[in-house]
């Protein structure tokens, strides 16, 4: 009779040992417990990448772009690609946390919060590069369009000033979000600690009482700002994939580009959230929170569906070339297969199309190992998605006179690996400062105490 | 920001400071008072006597980057010298100028220059010291030398040749004219034949049929500029004829990249083939004329087809068309010029001639061509140098310690005069070694002339202030001879330019002409007085001693390849190597840039199992030279060739220890001539490999109709390139329909509508450019003109590798055919620019404007919006926009080669996007002015620097609106096609196909 | 002998200006004059606004008082982009003969004399210009504005004893307004190139 359509929140051998209110507080508390050395060495070791970065990124400023590996005709390379990369992670978080809140799929609870974390700081690294990549960077606000006695505005018609007012909206309306979702639980935390943290806690908690009056508004508003969210996970990423569609480039030049890109976007992102997640619950000891039966596999059934429609996406890529007749199109998928460019082709069907297959299995979905491969194989395959899609087609377009071929530098190096250095920073930091899994969601799931009968 | 595009901006202003520090001539120049060197000049085309400030003022001059001696018109800018073009009226070159020609800026203006006199210290360093200083201590060693001078100088000849000869003479010296690439062979064939030693003009204009033995008459043989324009009227289809170019040697050089038919005969063979057609000619006339019937039976097509590997069956037609197009021209020079059996050759192809009846149609005796001295001369020099015979050397435009094969020990022997000494303007190998330097002015500083044919008498003038403390030559010489005194003591004019009007005024004598100041003044207006070269000199066939002869020339050496070395086209004979632009812009025929390589052909490379870039080690008994491959398919597989001009060990940053010299591997000569195919060289692969720095792509069309051709009989019947290939049932261009391009116009008109920047339908013009490519040889004397008036940065060899080259305008050159081995290769050049689309993709991509179109049709590049996000370069088909990776603008310009920039155009800073603007400021210019007058521009008022430049007028520009205007003839020629037409960008260069003369049996 | 020539036409020409009070009809159409003023007796250059010169040229003395065409100087303004600085041989043209009336011009025309037997151009320092990468035509402007051509930028020279900034023309918001206010060209390419 006990129709509970989620199991209750329960250890891995799945039988529901009931856990009161008090005792999700207290674990999730624990995780903002003093650093343990290795989060310290991890800490200083993203810190100290990121720095790595920023000198790299100086170096730019100072000299010039030249130090990247750019050859003409490719003048977009490693930055482009890690950009469109790190956007697109920020995908699966607002699907996870928004639109599967909408949908009222109850297994996100646990995991969302860390996703929507994800999100924020995705965009926050992705932010950067359209700066970093560009020649005067010292001049990056004349994208922005500001009153000026010179009558000068931007080109509304470009795409990468779309791509500037995408990018800004995405961050500030999930920034919004996460900090909204967090206040209950900051409460529930100011409660717990004491001193100057308590005072902290306090601030941040925007006197959080936890009154019935508070959680009607404080719902209300969530679902709504949920409502909002959503559609960016649809625009963003097309408006990302227009820099490239709406050009002319034989192998950007593509109707398709849209929903390619956003559900490759969604399928980088859960590929993230994976790599993140599996280590995370063993570090913060919340396994019994987030359990591979449950929310594993229902993550790897997302991951599945959206690496499906990549599979199709290439298919579909390659057919369209084909069927169009048209020389340039040909000839670049031809290359991009065999080309000077195979192997990054080839690691990107791969990674994507055919390892994501495997999730067919619930042995392997709920395999964490398995899953934490594989969500590394997505990450690589994902970004060699982009390098592919920029690079290879810039390689051979229209004049093979100007055909070349480029190799990453130190420089594209150093920025790619800053960029991870600057978001796993702000991850970690935020994994000690807030609760990374959402306190009273996690209790609404807790079925109330309540007489039971018949058996003694 | 904006302040950073410009932060190194050289413009007038900044000019006006570098220059009063530099040399004062600018600053003075600009408040208008004249030091008194250069207030006499007279200004040409402007009617001031002094520099208007932020307006061009031409100066007459000439040319003396070789001794083909070209006029040229240099446009000097607040007293400097900032662009040369050629003088339209001279006769030699009629307003055109090769790169090697346009680079004499970088000479003027090179880091390299000798800054002042110095003299040798015992240490073996040299040190400044002062003119009269030095001067004294010439003088000095020459009173002790007596008669035991030698001078070495090249073989220009002028008032100053006349002077140095004059001046050895009365000291009871000897000189020597040394040229590198000497015509001896030719001299000697047509004092056999013709009994005459002069060298001949050749008519190409009227030739109707050319068989070229390896003449490079297009690039680096005679006088190029004036061959060229004359190919281009026999070859581009001018009144709807196409002359036919056939070209036998064992390489293509850029002329044989433009033949019609290569006959890739072995190496020294050519006599046979030539007296086998002369054979043919003459026994089909019924064995007239008698005398030479004789001499010619033994040479059957038969035997030439043994001897060249071409079959009897060609050279027989081969005969018959160069008889049947009348007047026809046979030519021999290059490699053909340059073996064993040179002499054999030439005096082959003058029989050839004769007997075809080409001389004194397109063959023209009596223009009295300088000439050097041949080898011999310096070889005789070099053993009395050794015997100890030669007390002091002076050496003057020539650097025979390079240019001299290393075997034949000249330098040792140099080494051994007791007092070397120099004039030349840098330290290059022959000054290195000498005691005392004496660097004279360079050409545009001085005063001078140059004779470089009958009838024409071409004026030096200086144009600006000396950059350094130098002489001219000619005052070197005269204050010397004050000084020793003596047999010199006649030598007493004032100064070299007072010698050189007492000079013209004689001239005026000799001319007719009572009013010398008017003759003068006219003369230094125009840049020299040209008067109607003599009638063709008659010469007759000399019967007795015109014994047709060929051997196969013997080769030295061992090894399975014959070896072959032939002048750079940019670099010359090595004299360019200090100039960034010629060390850059990449050979015509290669294009590779910066360094040395040797050329194996497709078939050697199989065998050898190498490819471009692998490094190979070629060796002869005299020595071994390393270079990376490159794989040509335009060169027989048993020879290996690699250009002169590199491996300095002096001569300036630029080219020291760049590249290898190959001379190294020549025997010494022991003839009258340097034989530059002689010997054979053994090939080993050393394993190593080096990145080629080309600036090529993938050097094949790939169907994609990049550089279009049409057949000979569907361009006459007037077809239009699509028509063609229709009708050759090639089904090629899919053809909009109407509907689809109004479409699509309409589209972008609404576009153009849409902005705020004006009406793009009203009354403005719209610039626009035709490229006739049935006349582009590829040379790149628009290439050079570009880097020279655009300010374009020379990036460097490391940049080259990265394909960071800022060519605006490249010269793109696709293979055809060659693919399987037999199958005969051709090349397609193609001028690649911005094409100012109307429809411009780069336009919509750019998010502030910087990339945007102009009301006058351009497509217009803001460097100071630009931000730097490239995605224009990303969308633009052509791949003609260039970006600054780096700060080139403060790397390519080492003081004081910044002097060379044009004040007219911003100097492009690092992070901004750059590309062709269809020289604008020239546009603004001409529209400045006009607006001054109240007038419209007249059609050709102005052009764009290519356009200027291009030898074979192959470039033309102008406002397409005008339906009277040139270019908007061309527009609608029937050949004229737009390159990825079917993107519907609407280009606005129109380019026209290349003609095809129909394909040999 | 040039030199001389130059002298005489200068002075001469100066000479006609003096003695016939308002300027002649080609004066009208190049330069604003405006009318004669007298030009003030400066104690205190420090007070002055604008860059202090080498030498305290007045123009308010030469362009105001005297009312000698702007053109007279900057020779080459209505044929070429640059405005042309007056060389040190037109002011000696004149001050070869003019000496200075008060002991303050004595002493500057004294420093001008020096400079010329020195053979060294006084550096004057730079008051106007627009950024390197603006290609700004004088003589389109003079052809277009007419008399008050140089006014319009420059601001009323003749009364400025020492020349100062009136106008930001460094800034391109001042070509554009009044660009924008003729309606004349504002496509980019036209100063940018």
């Amino acid at each position: 009779m006990a129709v509970v359509a989620p199991p209750p929140v329960g250890h891995g051998d799945g039988h529901a040992i009931t856990q009161t209110h008090a005792d999700v507080t207290r674990d999730v508390v624990a995780t903002l417990s003093a650093p343990s050395r290795g989060y310290v060495l991890l800490l200083l070791g993203s810190a100290a990448v990121f720095l790595m970065g920023l000198l790299t990124f100086l170096i730019l400023v100072i000299d010039g772009l030249g130090h990247a590996g750019y050859q003409p005709p490719i003048f977009w390379s490693v930055y482009i690609t890690t950009f469109v990369f790190w956007v697109g992670i920020g995908h699966a978080g607002t699907l996870i946390s928004a639109i599967l809140f909408l949908f009222r799929s109850p297994w996100r609870t646990a995991v969302y919060r860390s996703t929507e974390v994800m999100t924020v700081f995705a965009v926050m690294t992705a932010a950067l590069f359209p700066i970093i990549h560009i020649g005067r960077q010292w001049i990056f606000y004349w994208l922005l369009p500001y009153p000026n006695q010179r009558y000068l505005w931007p080109n509304f018609k470009s795409p990468l000033i779309w791509d500037v007012f995408a990018i800004s909206t995405y961050f500030t309306v999930s920034a919004t979000f996460l900090v909204f979702g967090l206040v209950p639980d900051v409460a529930a935390v100011r409660d717990k600690v004491t001193g100057w943290r308590k005072t902290v806690y306090g601030l941040a908690s925007v006197g959080w009482q936890g009154t019935d009056n508070q959680w009607r508004h404080y719902s209300r508003a969530y679902l709504y700002l949920a409502a909002l969210a959503t559609p960016l996970v649809l625009s963003v990423h097309s408006v990302v994939s227009w820099d490239f569609a709406v050009s002319i480039v034989p192998g950007w030049h593509g109707t398709i580009f849209a929903p390619y890109f956003v559900a490759g976007a969604i399928y980088s992102g859960i590929g993230m959230v994976l790599t993140l997640i599996i280590p995370l619950r063993r570090a913060l000891r919340i396994e019994h929170m987030i359990t591979p039966e449950y929310h594993f596999d229902n993550l790897a059934k997302l991951t599945l569906l959206t690496g499906s429609i990549l599979f199709y996406a290439y298919g579909m890529e390659y057919f369209v070339a084909w069927y169009s007749g048209n020389m340039f199109e040909q000839t670049t998928f031809y290359r991009r297969a065999f080309g000077p460019y195979w192997w990054a082709g080839w690691t990107m069907i791969i990674c994507n199309a055919f390892v994501s297959q495997l999730l067919w299995f619930r042995k392997v979905r709920t395999n964490l190992t398995a899953l934490f491969i594989i969500s590394i194989f997505i990450n690589v395959g994902m970004w060699f998605e982009r390098f592919v899609i920029i690079v290879s087609s810039l390689s051979n377009d229209y004049v093979p006179w100007a055909w070349d071929q480029l190799n990453p530098s130190w420089a594209d190096w150093g920025i790619l690996a800053g960029s991870f250095g600057w978001f796993g920073m702000w991850f970690l930091l935020f994994a000690k400062t807030f609760p990374i899994v959402a306190i009273q969601e996690i209790k609404e799931m807790i079925p109330m105490p309540r007489k039971r009968g018949g058996h003694h | 920001m904006a302040d950073e595009t410009t932060a190194s901006t050289l413009d007038r202003r900044k000019f006006l400071t570098v220059l009063g520090a530099t040399t004062g001539g600018g600053a003075l120049a600009l408040s208008g008072c004249s030091t008194g060197k250069v207030e006499k000049l007279v200004p040409y085309l402007v009617q001031s006597e002094d520099q208007i400030p932020g307006l061009a003022t031409w100066y007459a001059s000439t040319c003396t980057e070789c001794s083909t001696g070209c006029g040229v018109h240099v446009r000097t800018r607040e007293g400097r010298p900032v662009k040369l073009e050629g003088n339209p009226e001279h006769p030699v070159n009629r307003g055109k100028l090769c790169s090697r020609g346009q680079a004499a800026l970088q000479g003027l203006y090179n880091p390299g220059r000798v800054k002042g006199p110095m003299a040798r210290n015992p240490d073996g360093s040299f040190q400044a010291i002062t003119w009269d200083d030095a001067i004294a201590r010439l003088a000095a060693k020459l009173g002790e030398a007596g008669s035991r001078v030698a001078v070495i100088s090249g073989a220009g000849r002028g008032t100053f040749s006349d002077l140095l000869g004059d001046w050895t003479a009365a000291l009871g010296g000897r000189l020597v004219r040394h040229e590198t690439f000497d015509r001896e062979p030719e001299r000697a064939a047509n004092r056999q034949v013709f009994g005459s030693d002069q060298l001949p003009l050749y008519d190409l204009g009227k030739a109707r049929y050319i068989v070229s033995f390896g003449a490079d008459f297009l690039d680096t043989w005679g006088a190029p500029l004036e061959q060229a324009r004359g190919f281009a009227a026999a070859h581009g289809f001018e009144g709807g004829q196409v002359a036919k170019l056939v070209y036998a040697a064992p390489r293509m050089d850029l002329t044989g990249l433009n033949a019609d038919q290569w006959l890739p005969i072995k190496p020294g063979s050519e006599a046979a083939l030539a007296l086998a057609m002369a054979q043919v000619l003459v026994s089909e006339r019924g064995g007239q004329p008698a005398g030479l019937a004789g001499a010619l039976a033994a040479y059957t097509p038969a035997l030439a087809a043994e001897e060249t590997g071409v079959p009897a069956a060609t050279i027989e037609r081969l005969a018959r068309e160069f008889a049947a197009a009348r007047p026809s021209l046979a030519l021999a020079g290059g490699v053909a010029a340059q073996h064993a059996g040179a002499t054999e050759v030439c005096a082959a192809v003058n029989i050839l001639n004769f007997v075809a009846g080409n001389i004194g149609e397109t063959v023209r005796f009596g223009a009295e061509l300088p000439a050097a001295d041949g080898h011999a001369a310096l070889a005789g020099l070099a053993r009395s140098m050794n015997a100890g015979e030669v007390g002091v050397v002076l050496v003057h435009d020539a650097n025979p310690v390079y240019t001299q094969p290393r075997a034949t020990g000249f330098a040792d022997a140099f080494r051994k005069v007791g007092y070397k000494v120099s004039t030349s303007l840098y330290l290059d190998e022959t000054a290195a070694l000498c005691d005392l330097l004496l660097p004279q002015h360079h050409a545009l500083e001085r005063w001078d002339d140059l004779r470089p044919r009958a009838g024409v008498y071409s004026l030096m003038q200086p144009v600006l202030e000396p950059v350094f403390d130098t002489l001219p030559a000619g005052d070197i010489l005269l204050r010397v001879s004050q000084k020793a005194g003596g047999a010199l003591a006649r030598f007493n004019a004032p100064s070299y330019e007072a010698h050189l009007k007492s000079r013209w005024q004689a001239l005026a004598g000799e001319l007719g002409e009572s009013d010398f100041a008017a003759f003068w003044h006219g003369a230094l207006q125009r840049g020299g007085v040209y008067r109607e070269p003599p009638a063709a000199g008659a010469v007759s066939l000399a019967l007795e001693n015109a014994q047709a002869s060929y051997t196969r020339p013997a080769l030295g050496g061992e090894g399975e390849f014959t070896f072959l070395t032939y002048p750079h086209p940019m670099l010359y004979d090595g004299r360019g190597a200090n100039k960034p632009w010629l060390l850059e812009i990449a050979d015509p025929v290669t294009k590779i840039s910066w360094h040395s390589w040797v050329e194996v052909g497709p078939g050697a490379a199989r065998r050898l199992d190498v490819r471009d870039g692998e490094i190979l080690e070629l060796s002869t008994p005299q020595g071994t030279v390393e270079a990376p491959v490159f794989v040509y398919p335009g060169i027989r597989d048993d020879v290996v060739a690699m250009p002169l001009g590199l491996g300095h060990t002096a001569y300036g940053a630029f080219a020291e220890g760049r590249g290898v010299n190959p001379l190294d591997l020549l025997a010494a000569p022991s003839g009258e001539y340097v034989p530059y195919l002689s010997t054979r060289v053994a090939v080993r692969k050393t394993g190593r490999y080096r990145k080629l720095a080309s600036v090529a792509g993938v050097a094949r069309q790939l169907g994609r109709g990049i550089a279009e051709s049409i057949p000979l009989a569907a361009a006459q019947k007037g077809l239009t390139v699509e028509q063609a290939y229709i009708e050759a049932g090639l089904g090629h261009h899919e053809v909009n329909t109407e509907r689809e391009l109004e479409a699509v116009h309409g589209w972008a008109e609404e576009q153009h509508e849409a902005t705020q920047y004006g009406n793009y339908e009203g009354e403005n013009p719209q610039w626009a450019m035709a490229i006739d490519l049935a006349k582009c040889t590829g040379c790149n004397a628009c290439v050079t003109a570009c880097y020279a008036e655009n300010n374009i940065p020379t990036v460097g060899e490391e940049q080259v590798l990265k394909g960071r080259e800022m060519t605006w305008l490249r010269i793109e050159r696709y293979w055809e055919g060659g693919e399987e081995p037999g199958e005969p290769v051709s090349a397609r050049f193609v001028p690649m620019l911005c094409q100012h689309c109307a429809n411009a993709p780069c336009e919509p991509v750019c998010p502030v404007y910087a990339a945007y179109h102009t009301p006058d049709g351009l497509n217009g590049q803001v460097y100071n919006r630009c931000v730097g996000t490239r995605y224009c370069a990303n969308n633009c088909p052509y791949k003609v926009r260039y970006f600054n990776w780096y700060k080139y603008n403060e790397r390519a310009w080492p003081a004081p080669l910044h002097l060379q920039l044009n004040p007219d155009v911003t100097v492009r800073a690092r992070g901004v996007m750059e590309k062709c603007t269809f020289c604008i400021q020239r546009i603004r210019g001409a529209q400045n002015q006009a607006r001054l007058e109240d007038r419209p521009i007249r059609d050709g008022e102005f052009t764009t620097a290519c356009a200027q430049a291009c030898p074979s007028d192959c470039i033309v520009f102008g406002n397409v609106r005008d339906p009277s205007s040139r270019v908007a003839r061309l527009a609608q020629n029937p050949r004229g096609y737009r390159v990825l037409e079917d993107l519907n960008v609407r280009p606005a260069i129109t380019y026209l196909a290349k003609v095809l003369l129909p394909a040999e049996a | 002998m040039r030199t001389l020539a130059i002298v005489l036409g200068g002075a001469g020409g100066l000479a006609i200006l003096l003695a016939f009070g308002d300027p002649g009809p080609e004066a009208q159409q190049t330069a604003a004059v405006p009318d004669s003023i007298a030009a003030p007796v400066i104690s205190d250059t420090g007070a002055l606004q604008g860059p202090r010169q080498p030498l305290f040229f007045r123009h308010d003395i030469h362009a105001g008082q005297f009312k000698i065409q702007c053109q007279y100087c900057h020779y080459s303004v209505a044929v070429s982009p640059e405005p042309g600085i007056p060389s040190m041989q037109t002011c000696m043209g004149c001050h070869l003969v003019i000496a200075g009336s008060d002991s303050a011009s004595r002493t500057e025309i004294r420093k001008l004399r020096q400079a010329w037997t020195e053979k060294k151009p006084i550096e004057w320092v730079r008051v106007h210009f627009v950024p390197r990468h603006a290609h700004f035509p004088h003589q389109r402007h003079v052809k277009a504005m007419g008399p008050n051509a140089c006014a319009t930028c420059h601001g009323d020279v003749a009364r400025m004893p020492q020349v100062f900034k009136v106008n930001n023309v460094t800034n391109m918001g001042f070509c554009i307004t009044c660009h924008v206010e003729r309606n004349v060209s504002r496509d980019c390419s036209v100063c940018h190139y």
